[in-house]
């Protein structure tokens, strides 16, 4: 590695977490590639050159501070080292150039925010309210996911570092991960086309989005383009779309779709009367191809 | 008296030991989990099935065991009011195997991204390995856990925190094509493991049935072992020698407890947890947030170690024969499960039948029930039980009891737990760390 192309800095905290986001991040297929751009300083899973009391010592600049879990000023409900939650990211973030909240919790506040929905917050949200541990920090970048897909925080890495420009919406996502919905590249596409619903768990044919709560048509996430683990989906598994990317996650009765006058919500960004009236016109037709199995003999009694 | 803090790092989160000294010699360790998150409350008044999605997230690293507990847990209470619910073999063995695809994955990160880095910093000359983001080797490994990941993930849909449970089955309905990809997969781990780990095919290291074969030989595992006989870890971090498993999981098939080599009988039934010396100990002055779960009022390993002392596995009782429980015994416990799991897996990939039913009619289960159950799973830390209580469909009760609560409990000076036992008597910060980290240390699991 020439000096002209030094190594960008990468500082790792947590505040509330299960440590899923860490563990996503290890499943990243181009790990070699990532060490030669990057150099994590310290992260609190890994034996790194520093621990987490050397790093708050020293005045050292870091390129990226990414933080894993929810915020909180609560002391309680955090220690890590002895230290507060509020020490760290008091101390850490005005040493960075950028702060990347890793996942739906340090976005903000999934799943731990359930317990205290007041001190438990993202960084810049509590929900889809804005204000969470800030309420203005022009350095914050937030990837939601529970977890994020590693490809997600790597690829956004590697588009500050190479000084590309990185488009963020409004809720400070990266656009070219949270433009997409889940329900793009999934395989039961055309069951929603025609308002054809899967039988039941456990079937490669129908659409989980009529009764079994598939939340994929209004989550922003591309899983269903670049696929979990390189090779699936929840969708593609026969599992439907949690929202998990969403600043409402985890919501109530998720195996469930909600209906109105026995008509679900409408996809992100449809007006209601232009979805119900091609479901309605959808409807009307039977087609048969669509009520059959996919591959004819399965589930056969042989 | 010296008390000594230390804080221990590079486990999946953060633990204290808080060691008392007498005669340059650790007398008595409190083990400490300061963070807490109330998952057991979020749970609670929530409809029974989005537990499948909140206690995948109680841990990173064994969400698949938590829902696996949890849909155990569910179809339990079913089956408690009377509803039969007889899972297809297809349905059983992909839940197996892609929760052997996060113990595989748990083994080797373990071994890789924190055993062998503890050895190194021990003697850097002597022990050169395994750097992350650095060494050959490490790339290796990372890539190997990615690997069997996706093997996972082809039934799961991802890793982690998939929810490929339902009530009566899984969700997935996998081609013949999908079997054969994971396969694939398959294989490429466990050449990793061949020609890095073990240093001959999985068939012929399943055949071993000697410590002694381990330390000639130039494989990591054999390097490994052959430095921690050096070091004298064949002689320290003993416990009680007492182990426990609940079974479903290959070789164990039924409750079993060991005490040492003897084996009985056990029910889940008397199995409790402790609530002594932690915070939830109203009017007590606890230290940890930790419960301490016991067996008819004694103290258990789980783990790795524990099902194979109880499935008899021939490496293993003789490790234990020459060195007992200690921390080389556990250690090679561990790593010997990930081959006998990618031996297993391959058998369950050559089994199942595509034609079978993914899951047997769960959409007409009547929603509102009012039952309790109780799900256990052995995860890959060891035995992980929830339990469940359901009233008109709205969890009223949640109780997760995590494996590390087995190992990691805090017991008193004349009856120490598990963890707390292998500590007392070393002479040195350095070896009480290793030991501790020697059971696999989860505290997000331990505390929830």
């Amino acid at each position: 590695m020439s000096d002209f192309h030094p190594k960008k800095t990468i500082v790792w905290i947590q505040g509330i977490t299960c440590n899923g986001d860490s563990h996503s991040f290890f499943n990243y297929s181009g790990m070699k590639n990532f060490a030669n751009n990057f150099k994590i300083i310290y992260h609190p899973l890994l034996i790194t050159s520093y621990d987490l009391e050397a790093i708050l010592a020293n005045e050292d600049r870091y390129d990226y501070l990414i933080v894993e879990g929810s915020f909180t000023k609560v002391r309680d409900y955090v220690d890590r080292s002895g230290y507060s939650f509020e020490h760290l990211v008091e101390n850490l973030s005005k040493r960075v150039d950028y702060i990347i909240c890793a996942g739906t919790c340090a976005s903000y506040g999934g799943i731990f925010r359930e317990r205290d929905k007041i001190n438990i917050t993202g960084a810049l949200f509590s929900g889809d309210e804005e204000g969470g541990y800030w309420n203005e920090n022009k350095k914050v970048i937030n990837i939601p996911g529970c977890p994020l897909h590693p490809r997600w925080l790597v690829d956004t890495l590697l588009i500050l570092k190479e000084g590309k420009p990185l488009l963020l919406d409004e809720f400070f996502r990266p656009k070219e991960v949270f433009s997409y919905f889940v329900h793009h590249g999934c395989l039961r596409n055309e069951y929603f086309e025609w308002k054809i619903d899967t039988k039941g768990f456990g079937e490669k044919e129908g659409c989980l989005f009529y009764e079994q709560g598939c939340r994929g048509p209004m989550t922003h996430a591309n899983c269903n383009k670049i696929l979990w683990n390189e090779v699936s989906s929840k969708t593609r598994a026969g599992s439907p779309c949690l929202g998990c990317t969403e600043p409402d996650f985890p919501r109530e009765n998720v195996y469930e779709t909600k209906t109105r006058m026995s008509l679900p919500a409408v996809p992100y960004g449809v007006s209601k009367r232009a979805y119900y009236t091609i479901t309605g016109v959808a409807k009307s037709f039977r087609i048969d191809r669509l009520e059959r199995k996919l591959i004819g003999d399965e589930h056969e009694d042989y | 008296m010296k008390i000594t803090k230390e804080i221990i790092e590079r486990i999946e989160g953060e633990a204290t030991l808080e060691l008392e000294w007498k005669d340059k010699k650790i007398s008595y360790a409190k083990i400490k989990f300061l963070n807490y998150r109330a998952m057991e409350d979020i749970l609670k008044d929530r409809p029974m099935l989005d537990a499948l999605m909140i206690t995948p997230r109680v841990c990173g690293i064994c969400s698949h065991s938590h829902v696996n507990a949890t849909i155990e847990a569910i179809e339990d209470s079913y089956r408690n009011i009377g509803v039969e619910l007889e899972l297809t073999n297809k349905a059983k063995q992909i839940r197996e195997l892609v929760l052997n695809a996060e113990k595989i994955q748990n083994h080797i990160k373990w071994f890789y991204f924190l055993i062998l880095p503890e050895l190194f910093k021990i003697n850097k000359e002597k022990f050169v390995l395994a750097e992350s983001f650095k060494d050959k080797e490490w790339f290796e490994a990372q890539n190997a856990l990615a690997t069997v990941l996706k093997m996972g993930a082809i039934f799961s849909g991802q890793w982690p925190h998939g929810s490929y449970v339902m009530t009566g089955g899984v969700t997935c309905d996998p081609l013949e094509s999908d079997i054969l990809n994971a396969k694939n997969y398959l294989l490429e781990v466990k050449e990793f493991c061949e020609e890095r780990l073990y240093g001959c095919s999985i068939e012929e290291f399943l055949k071993l049935d000697s410590i002694s074969d381990l330390i000639d030989g130039n494989s990591t595992l054999d390097m490994a072992v052959a430095f921690m006989k050096e070091l004298g870890f064949n002689k320290i971090g003993k416990s009680y020698d007492r182990f426990i498993s609940f079974g479903d999981h290959k070789g164990v098939n039924e409750p079993v407890k060991a005490l040492k080599t003897r084996l009985f009988k056990t029910n889940v039934k008397f199995v409790s947890e402790s609530l002594k010396n932690s915070f939830f100990d109203k009017g007590n002055k606890g230290f940890t947030y930790s419960k301490s779960a016991v067996y008819k009022d004694n103290f258990y390993e789980v783990g790795p170690l524990a099902r194979l002392m109880i499935s008899k596995d021939s490496m293993i009782r003789d490790c234990h024969r020459r060195c007992t429980d200690s921390v080389i015994t556990r250690i090679i416990a561990r790593v010997k499960e990930i081959a006998l799991l990618l031996k297993r897996s391959e058998e369950l990939l050559e089994n199942i039948d595509i034609r079978e039913k993914s899951i047997i009619s769960p959409i007409h289960l009547p929603k509102n029930i009012t039952a309790q159950g109780v799900g256990v799973v052995e995860a890959a830390r060891g035995t992980l039980i929830h339990k469940i209580s359901v009233n008109e469909g709205k969890i009223v009760n949640f109780d997760i009891i995590p494996p590390t609560v087995w190992n990691l409990g805090n017991g008193s000076p004349e009856k120490p737990a598990i963890a707390q036992k292998a500590i007392i008597g070393l002479d040195s910060v350095e070896k009480a760390d290793f030991v501790f980290k020697s059971f696999d240390i989860c505290s997000v699991c331990t505390t929830q």
